[in-house]
This record gives structure tokens, C-alpha cells and sequence, in this order.
């Protein structure tokens, strides 16, 4: 097995978290206006309230937070949906779990529920996720074959995508419907904390339950009877899975939009790393989502168009072209 | 110019401009004055409210009615409206329509087939082509004389703002989506007068570029001017306007409803004065 030829977790990891942390702070070096870094930060430290401490702290650093957070959530849970589903394919953006967060967030933020009590928007992702993960699992039981897995995807995106569009057209404001690129793509622009604050707690949480779950995802790699028979309640792991990847996926959603194929291609690269097992492969592929989305947001500031490519558009340039290869292998496979 | 689609939104509010309008009818006289007018722009039917006898407005634009972005909400109640649709406007009989140039391009050009007379009008750019524009309207419609009286009103507002001074507060303005009035716009012509200098005007690329928070901030403007409306619906586009980072700013904050200088109207005076009062109590 590929095991024996595997680094260690312990490196795996660490290699992983000090990418994340090369990204997060090339992340805040990146930006549209001349900044002295340095400069902001010791202004920032001593309490001097100068206008680079203010975009560092209000800007900056909001959108390095977001794009590690978002990232960490996507990533993990593309690998927590694949542990658990066991089908590789299982990416929260393809199966629907982010057009239906995005459909949540956009009815509790047009409606004008968010303006009134913030809390609305992050709890409308969820609940949106949570009613698409609930679905596809109470349809795809019993390992998941991956035609039915990718149809589920089509008719809960196609849904949840021409739900939204119709509550942006209901809404009173002329700015509504241009905005679902936004939802439909994601963009991490002009964020701030108030984001953060909103949006992180949520996915922390979703973190917390989908990390607990790993030792179940490997037992269940040996089929559910065998998993039962470990002393794994097979009830417990869904609710954690699908607790966790509706907060993680919800609150995401909800402050930077839909950004597709990062739950799809990191766990996919990382998993020979791990030595195929869904367990270990769930901490890396969070900081592994981390990496892919903090290095795609700062390459759409770099990159010279304006005004500046949604995130969702860098990593479906990624991840559709590898998303096919990945079918074209499974086709093969079956063959 | 191109006018990327994503700028439409705020155009709905500064689309008529108007110009040197057009005159794309056949040049016969207008003998006699038109009396079933149809508007198929916002600012040819703010025009029409104060030019226009009522009983020979036929038609405005639904816009018209809503008084986040009309300035005539109030009189045109009680006109029918229309929402640019060819099938609305032919039944109507109209003898005169009057759109901009940049709006509603297959219903003009389908009355054009059917030989409706329209006098497009296109986007103002300071207060004197506004005036111009005035007078077009007027003329084209019969009331020459309530064009000049509304003209030389407008011109004379500007004449009696406080002298220029030689060091200018700097100013920027942020619209939804982070959109900013750049140099040789109406509202740059209009915080020109007022005694401010317009750091987007300095970018010579574009007359209504997008400008992020951060550069907003980095600008360091000594006045930053918004158009939040306070009871806007929810949008991300009012968000921008909203960002903490903004509101921390050491700039003097002034608000300017967009309804007020979208248009080539008396309005136009008013939003100078606005930002006159802003500028003298802004240290350059």
C-alpha cells in the first residue's frame, strides 16, 4: 500500500500549515494601493491611528482571514463528504450544498432579515446547506454511485441557482440582479471583520464536528456492517458530517459567495499523501483548501484585470478541466 | 464608448443624460406643439414635469415614480407610465417621444421604423450643456419659454456659489459597487464649482471607473461623498458603502442623493450647494 511510501502526518501537516502561512501573509502584502507593511503593522501594534494600520487591520487582514477560512472549510469538507458518501466526487460546490447555502444567504440578506438581526445571513447559509446535505444523503445511502451522486448535483444546483436568481429579481433593489455573479462565484472583495466575526464561529464549529469523525470514516472504508461492528454509530457520523459540512459550508457561503472545486481537487491531491485514508486526509485537506483559495484570491489581484475576476472563475479554470480528467479515470476504472 | 453591462444599474439613474441632443426626427418644423409626449427616459421625464403642460404628457417612464430615484415622484403620480416597451408606446398615439441615447435602443429604433418623431437626448456634462439640453427639450416641445426661465435659472444657482479657492479640499465620490464620478463627468463639473478638487478626476482613463475601499482609503481625500440613501433595499452594492473602513476614515462625510445630479435639471444647483457647504468646512 501506499502507506509505507506516505510522509508522516506530522510533516504532511506542518508542510501544509507553514504554505497556509506563507499564502495568508503574501495575502496581505497584495494589495491595490502601495502599502509599508511594516510600517501599518507597528502602527497597528503601538495603538497610532494612521490610514496604513486602517487598511491592514479593516481590509486586509479581513480578506486574508476569510480566504484561510473559507478555504479551511471547503477543503474540508469535500474530504468529509467523500469519507463519507465514499465516492471521490463528493465536492460541496457539485453536489449542491453551496448553491443551496448561497440561496439561504441571498433570502435572508435581500429579504432585508440580515439588516435587522446579522445573525440572519450565516444562519440562512446553513440552513440552506443543511437542507441540501440532508437531501443527497437521505438520497445516496449506502455508498453512492456516482451517477446518481452527480444527477442529485444538476437538480439541486440547477434549484437552488434559479431560486436565487428569482429572489434577486423580487428584490426592490436595481443592484440585485447583477449580484448573483457574486453568489453563484464568490469574491473575497471589500470583506471586513464584521464578516469575519459573523461567519467564523459558524465555521469553527463546523470544523470541530467534521475533524471528530475521522476515525469512523476509516472504519467505514471496510463497509457499514463492518463499521457497526467497530462500535461506530453510523447515525452519529452522518449528523457530525452533515452538522459540520452545513455550518462550514453555510457560513462560507454566506460572507464570500459559492466558490466551486476547492472541496473537489484538494482532497483529490492530497489523498495519496495520507495513504487513502479518509481520516488523516481530513486536517490536511483543510489546510490544503486554505492554500489553493488564499493562493487563487491573491492571483486575482495580481492578475491585470479590473474589474477583478470573481474567485469562483480562478478555481473552476482549476478544477472543471481536473474535474473531467477525474471522470475520464472513473469512466476507464469501470470499463 | 462602451458601457459595460454591470454599469447599467447606475445608469438607470444617469441614463438620460443628454447633450447636444440628437435630433433624430426629420427636420420639419414643429408647428404645432406636441400633445401626447411619451417619455422613455428618468431625466426626459423630470424634464417634462417642468417644461411640459400635464395634460400633454402622455406617458412616463415607471421609474419616474419612485422617489429613491426621481426627483419628480411626487408629480408624476398621477400620469400613466410605461416601461419602455415598444407595445405600450405605439397604442398610445404618441406625436412626440423623447428618449436617451443610451436606453431602450430596440424600442427607438422600432419607432424610428414606424416614423414616431423622437428627439433623443444624451448625457450632460457640466451645467452649461445641461442648460443647452434645457432649452433642446423645450424648444422641441413648445415651451421655449419655460426652457430659458429654468436654463438661466440653473446657470444663475451656479453663478452665485462662493468663489474657488486656489487650495481645493480634495474630494472623492463612492457610489454602490464602489463606482466613482471620474474627470469630465457632470459630477465632476459640479464638485469643480463647488470649490473641490476630485482625486478620481485625475485619472484621466475613465468617467466612471470602480474604485476598491483600499483605494478609496489610500486616497486620503479631505471629503468623501456618498450617495447612501438611508432606506435603499439591501444589496451588496450599498454594502461597499457601509464598510467599516470607511466609516473610520478621518475624511469629512457628506451624502448626496445620486437623484439630485444624475440628471440635467434644477437639481443640479442643489447638490453644489450641498458640497460647497462641505468644502468650506473642510481643511484642505
Amino acid at each position: 500500500m501506499s502507506r509505507f511510501h506516505a510522509p508522516s502526518q506530522r510533516l504532511l501537516i506542518g508542510s501544509l500549515g507553514a504554505l497556509v502561512l506563507v499564502l495568508f501573509v503574501a495575502s496581505l502584502l497584495i494589495g491595490y494601493a502601495p502599502l509599508d507593511v511594516g510600517g501599518a503593522l507597528s502602527d497597528l501594534i503601538h495603538g497610532r491611528d494612521t490610514l496604513g494600520a486602517l487598511v491592514l487591520l479593516q481590509l486586509r487582514l479581513p480578506r486574508a482571514l476569510l480566504g484561510a477560512a473559507v478555504g479551511f472549510s471547503l477543503g474540508l469538507t469535500g474530504a468529509a463528504m467523500q469519507g463519507l458518501m465514499r465516492n471521490p466526487l463528493a465536492d460541496p460546490g457539485i453536489v449542491g450544498v453551496s448553491g443551496a447555502a448561497a440561496l439561504g444567504a441571498v433570502l435572508a440578506f435581500y429579504s432585508g432579515l440580515a439588516n435587522v438581526f446579522a445573525l440572519a445571513l450565516p444562519l440562512g447559509g446553513l440552513a440552506g446547506a443543511a437542507i441540501a446535505t440532508a437531501l443527497l444523503l437521505a438520497l445516496a445511502r449506502n455508498g453512492t454511485g456516482t451517477s446518481l451522486l452527480i444527477l442529485a448535483g444538476v437538480a439541486l444546483n440547477s434549484l437552488a441557482g434559479a431560486l436565487t436568481a428569482l429572489a434577486l429579481n423580487l428584490s426592490p433593489s436595481p443592484y440585485a440582479t447583477l449580484e448573483i455573479v457574486f453568489w453563484l462565484m464568490g469574491s473575497l472583495a471589500d470583506r471586513s471583520l464584521d464578516h469575519v466575526a459573523l461567519a467564523l464561529p459558524f465555521m469553527a464549529l463546523g470544523w470541530v464536528l467534521m475533524l471528530r469523525i475521522g476515525h469512523g470514516l476509516d472504519a467505514l472504508t471496510l463497509g457499514e456492517d463492518t463499521a457497526a461492528s467497530m462500535g461506530i454509530s453510523l447515525k452519529g457520523l452522518r449528523l457530525s458530517a452533515t452538522g459540520g459540512a452545513a455550518a462550514a459550508v453555510g457560513a462560507s457561503v454566506a460572507v464570500a459567495g459559492a466558490i466551486g472545486f476547492v472541496g473537489l481537487v484538494v482532497p483529490h491531491l492530497l489523498r495519496p499523501l495520507v495513504g487513502h485514508r479518509p481520516g488523516r486526509l481530513l486536517l490536511a485537506s483543510g489546510f490544503g483548501g486554505a492554500a489553493l483559495t488564499l493562493a487563487a484570491d491573491c492571483a486575482v489581484r495580481l492578475a491585470p484585470i479590473r474589474p477583478e475576476l470573481k474567485l469562483g472563475v480562478v478555481t473552476a479554470l482549476i478544477g472543471a478541466p481536473f474535474f473531467l480528467a477525474l471522470l475520464w479515470r472513473l469512466r476507464r476504472e469501470a470499463e | 464608448m462602451s458601457i459595460p453591462r454591470r454599469r447599467i444599474p447606475s445608469l438607470v439613474l444617469a441614463v438620460a443624460g443628454l447633450v447636444a441632443a440628437s435630433t433624430a426626427a426629420p427636420a420639419q418644423a414643429p408647428v404645432a406643439k406636441p400633445q401626447r409626449i411619451v417619455s422613455l427616459n428618468l431625466c426626459a421625464d423630470e424634464l417634462l414635469v417642468h417644461l411640459a403642460d400635464r395634460d400633454a404628457i402622455a406617458s412616463l417612464t415607471y421609474l419616474a415614480r419612485d422617489a429613491r430615484g426621481s426627483t419628480v415622484a411626487r408629480e408624476a403620480a398621477g400620469i400613466p407610465i410605461n416601461h419602455g416597451l415598444a407595445e405600450e408606446i405605439v397604442p398610445l398615439k404618441p406625436d412626440l417621444v423623447i428618449a436617451g441615447v443610451f436606453t431602450t435602443r430596440n424600442t427607438v429604433s422600432l419607432l424610428k421604423k414606424l416614423g414616431v418623431p423622437l428627439l433623443e437626448i444624451g448625457i450632460a456634462h457640466s451645467p452649461e450643456e445641461a442648460a443647452a439640453q434645457i432649452r433642446t427639450v423645450a424648444e422641441r416641445i413648445g415651451e421655449p419659454a419655460r426652457g430659458e426661465r429654468l436654463a438661466s435659472d440653473l446657470l444663475a444657482d451656479f453663478a452665485r456659489l462662493p468663489p474657488v479657492p486656489a487650495n481645493r479640499p480634495t474630494a472623492v465620490v463612492v457610489r454602490p459597487n464602489g463606482f466613482t464620478a471620474g474627470g469630465g463627468s457632470m459630477v465632476d463639473a459640479v464638485m469643480t464649482r463647488a470649490g473641490l478638487d476630485n482625486i478620481a478626476g485625475r485619472n484621466p482613463a475613465d468617467r466612471m471607473g470602480q474604485l476598491s475601499v483600499e483605494q478609496i482609503v489610500i486616497a486620503r481625500p479631505d471629503v468623501l461623498i456618498t450617495d447612501a440613501e438611508p432606506g435603499a433595499p439591501p444589496s451588496l452594492a450599498q454594502e461597499v458603502l457601509r464598510h467599516p473602513a470607511l466609516a473610520a476614515m478621518p475624511a469629512r462625510k457628506i451624502s448626496v442623493p445620486g437623484r439630485l445630479w444624475a440628471c440635467a435639471g434644477p437639481e443640479l444647483a442643489q447638490a453644489a450647494a450641498i458640497l460647497a457647504a462641505g468644502a468650506r468646512e473642510a481643511k484642505p
